[in-house]
């Protein structure tokens, strides 16, 4: 599943980044890679950016709906 | 040992390390800092004594990795590239380690002799998190010093290593990628041709070719011939075969597994994740109900402080002015004498009473926002909004910069990683009502049609930039990237810095505005002494009176503004010949609407059509000149016809 329809507040694996190489370029640069478990924190109105903590170097960043939906993710059930 | 020449050293961070506040105080207060990912874009040198000795001192913007296609980090990697530095200071942030060891390990890489700043150590400790720094000194070859910018901790003991480091020298040890990464680099090192423009050392520049192979940000590297382009396609397809993802991806994800590794080692967690302040108040900022409910009061406070402020204040510092203007009639009747001291006591008196008290709140309060991290919170709300405009949140700051003023604002469309995105915020930026226009609108419509008037003009005033960006996007295709912001963590407001920010601003008025004012109204004195206005006010007769139903005699006043907005109003009483308190006797409440919004859309200031040419080229600068007085013409006209 991609980010757009993780559940919200639980830890996520990333599994694959896709997308062109500038946006994975650019999440990698924000310390966004494979394998790294990631929450779901929030999500503006009107269709808007999610919120996405890094548990690893606890960073958030805000990404837009199109590059949410690059991020495959998958649900983890240990505690991150 | 004997320095012939002064030693630069450079400070290189993440966005948000407190790099720029590490860096004011060691070089005073120079450059500036906010808390929104890559705000110091123009990197700022000085020379300082420290110990008696001088050293060159470079802040440059924050940069996520030496590996980079956004115009405000290639700076950086000009810098490190082809001046190179004595010395790197890099700055880490504590609370962050693993992401920012990421940097550091590219650092290590490129070899120039180097300490780190564990910046925010008291940031990590509130985290729960005790950083051993001798671990990371251990494992990198690198002096590292725990420093809390913000109050000065540390900075001694960083200063004594650096210089430590440049009279001494130091070995770096650069970790190892694992084996299948580091053959092929190593057999790309081993081609490289005598005489290809190697950056400090072989391993680092046949790193960078493998992993920017095809990028735009390998361009640093130049030309490659086709033998070495054989060898590093080579190397690239070795380790994609082995590892079944692009060489540049296995690359950053073995410098993000070292550094997760090394953050790991060198910390000791003390507590679990405790709900801190930040938090609690970034879950009430940010949430979908009251995150808008505040950004709306953040934007009405921000007026209404500013009116209540301002307003008062006004009337209170034009009192003297007014009284020392009506003696001098007396005295001194109406000669050339008299031109010029009305000249020279309605610029100055212009610069102090009008100008300032709006002036100093608005850029207080945007100070203060921006260093409490509000920016980015505003552009994760607003990023749905920006979307209807073809653009998304990460423009916003650049608007909200833009309320200050535009010439800052166009400079900061550099974070934006796309052109298409610089091209279009830059072109909205001039509609945004700057602090010389809020001036304007606050001096004569909240002063004499009331606060409810001026709000409407915002209002309005905004619907236009929304209308006008929607317009411009159906020409430029090219879709928006998306967003992909980073929210830093709030900052509890310093004042110091903030009044620091403030001040920088009100300096860079009294120096390059208020000199300006004063001319300008004198030589709108002087021409009124040699009957000169007359001439140009018939030549503006048709648009003025014709076109926008206003007195003659204003014509004059709207050359001005191109030199500077908020001149507009002061030559405009001037121009009238009434003082501040009587201008509704001579002119109706329609006449200032009119001559309110055709003065703030026409034409950007000299100064925003200056960087507007600089940052975008002059085509697109000439369209927004051409824009705004389209826009300028079309409003006052519907204004005049719906009032």
């Amino acid at each position: 599943m991609n980010l757009l329809d993780a559940p919200h507040g639980t830890p996520l694996r990333v599994v694959d980044l896709a997308g062109g190489e500038s946006v994975r370029r650019r999440l990698m640069a924000l310390g966004f890679h494979k394998g790294d478990i990631v929450v779901l924190e929030g999500q503006a109105i009107l269709r808007g950016p999610l919120l996405v903590r890094n548990c690893r170097s606890d960073t958030t960043v805000a990404l837009g709906r199109g590059v949410a939906q690059k991020v495959l993710v998958e649900a983890v059930h240990e505690p991150a | 040992m004997s320095q012939p020449e002064v030693p630069t050293v450079i400070f290189i961070g993440q966005p948000n390390s407190g790099k720029s506040t590490l860096f004011n105080s060691i070089a005073g207060p120079k450059a500036e800092t906010s808390n929104f990912p890559g705000t110091s874009i123009k990197h700022t040198h000085s020379r300082v004594a420290i110990d008696g000795r001088l050293v060159d001192v470079v802040d440059l913007p924050g940069t996520y990795s030496l590996c980079t296609s956004d115009p405000a980090e290639q700076v950086v990697l000009t810098h490190l590239f082809s001046e190179r530095p004595d010395l790197v200071i890099n700055v880490i942030d504590a609370s962050t380690l693993s992401r920012g060891l990421e940097l550091t390990l590219e650092l290590v890489e490129l070899g120039y002799p180097m300490v780190i700043a564990l910046n925010m150590i008291d940031v990590a400790e509130r985290k729960g998190i005790e950083l051993e720094a001798g671990q990371i000194e251990r494992r990198l070859g690198v002096p590292v010093v725990p420093t809390i910018a913000a109050h000065g901790r540390g900075v001694r003991e960083l200063l004594d290593r650096a210089f430590d480091v440049l009279d001494r020298g130091q070995t770096l040890k650069p970790p190892r990628f694992s084996d299948d990464v580091e053959t092929p680099v190593a057999e790309v090192e081993r081609l490289l041709p005598a005489g290809f423009p190697v950056f400090s050392n072989g391993r680092f520049t046949a790193i960078k070719l493998v992993e920017t192979a095809g990028h735009a940000c390998g361009d640093f590297l130049g030309e490659v011939e086709p033998g070495l382009r054989e060898a590093v396609d080579g190397a690239r397809r070795a380790i994609e075969t082995d590892r079944g993802a692009p060489a540049y991806e296995v690359i950053s994800a073995e410098r993000h597994h070292q550094a997760m590794k090394l953050a790991e080692e060198s910390s000791r967690v003390l507590h679990g994740r405790r709900m801190t302040w930040d938090k609690k108040v970034d879950a009430v900022l940010m949430h979908p109900v009251f995150g808008y409910v505040i950004l709306a009061a953040v934007f009405v406070a921000f007026f209404v402080i500013i009116f209540k402020v301002g307003n008062p204040l006004e009337t209170l510092l034009l009192g003297p002015f007014d009284a020392l203007m009506a003696a001098l009639a007396a005295r001194l009747g109406d000669g050339l004498l008299f031109h010029l001291a009305e000249g020279l006591i309605q610029g100055i008196g212009g610069g102090v009473a009008i100008v300032l008290p709006y002036f100093l709140p608005l850029l207080f309060l945007m100070a203060a926002l921006e260093d409490f991290g509000y920016l980015a919170r505003a552009g994760f709300l607003l990023d749905a909004f920006m979307h209807r405009i073809g653009l998304h949140g990460k423009s916003v700051s650049p608007f909200i910069l833009g309320f200050g003023c535009n010439v800052p604002a166009v400079v900061s469309t550099r974070i934006l990683e796309s052109r298409r995105d610089r091209v279009l915020t830059s072109l909205l930026i001039p509609f945004i009502p700057c602090s010389a226009r809020t001036t304007i609108v606050l001096a004569l419509v909240a002063f004499y049609l009331g606060p409810l008037w001026a709000m409407g003009f915002y209002v309005m005033n905004i619907l236009i930039v929304a209308l006008l960006g929607w317009i411009i996007s159906r020409f430029l295709k090219e879709p928006s990237p998306g967003l992909i912001l980073e929210i830093p963590s709030l900052k509890a407001p310093r004042p110091g810095a903030i009044l620091r920010k403030t001040w920088l601003q009100v300096h860079s008025f009294i120096r390059f505005a208020w000199p300006l004012l004063i001319a300008g109204s004198l030589v709108l004195s002087l021409l009124g002494y040699f009957r000169a206005d007359g001439w140009i006010n018939s030549v503006l007769a048709p648009l003025v009176v014709k076109g926008l139903g206003l007195p003659q005699e204003l014509g004059v006043t709207l050359v001005f503004g191109f030199l500077r907005k908020e001149l507009s109003l002061i030559m405009m009483l001037q121009a009238l010949g009434v003082d501040y308190q009587s201008l509704m006797t001579v002119i109706s409440r329609e006449q200032i609407v009119v001559f309110t919004v055709f003065v703030s859309f026409f034409i950007p200031c000299l100064s925003t059509c200056a960087i507007l040419w600089k940052e975008i080229g002059r085509k697109w600068a000439v369209l927004s000149v051409g824009l705004s007085v389209g826009v300028a013409l079309v409003l006052s006209w519907a204004v005049r016809l719906i009032l």
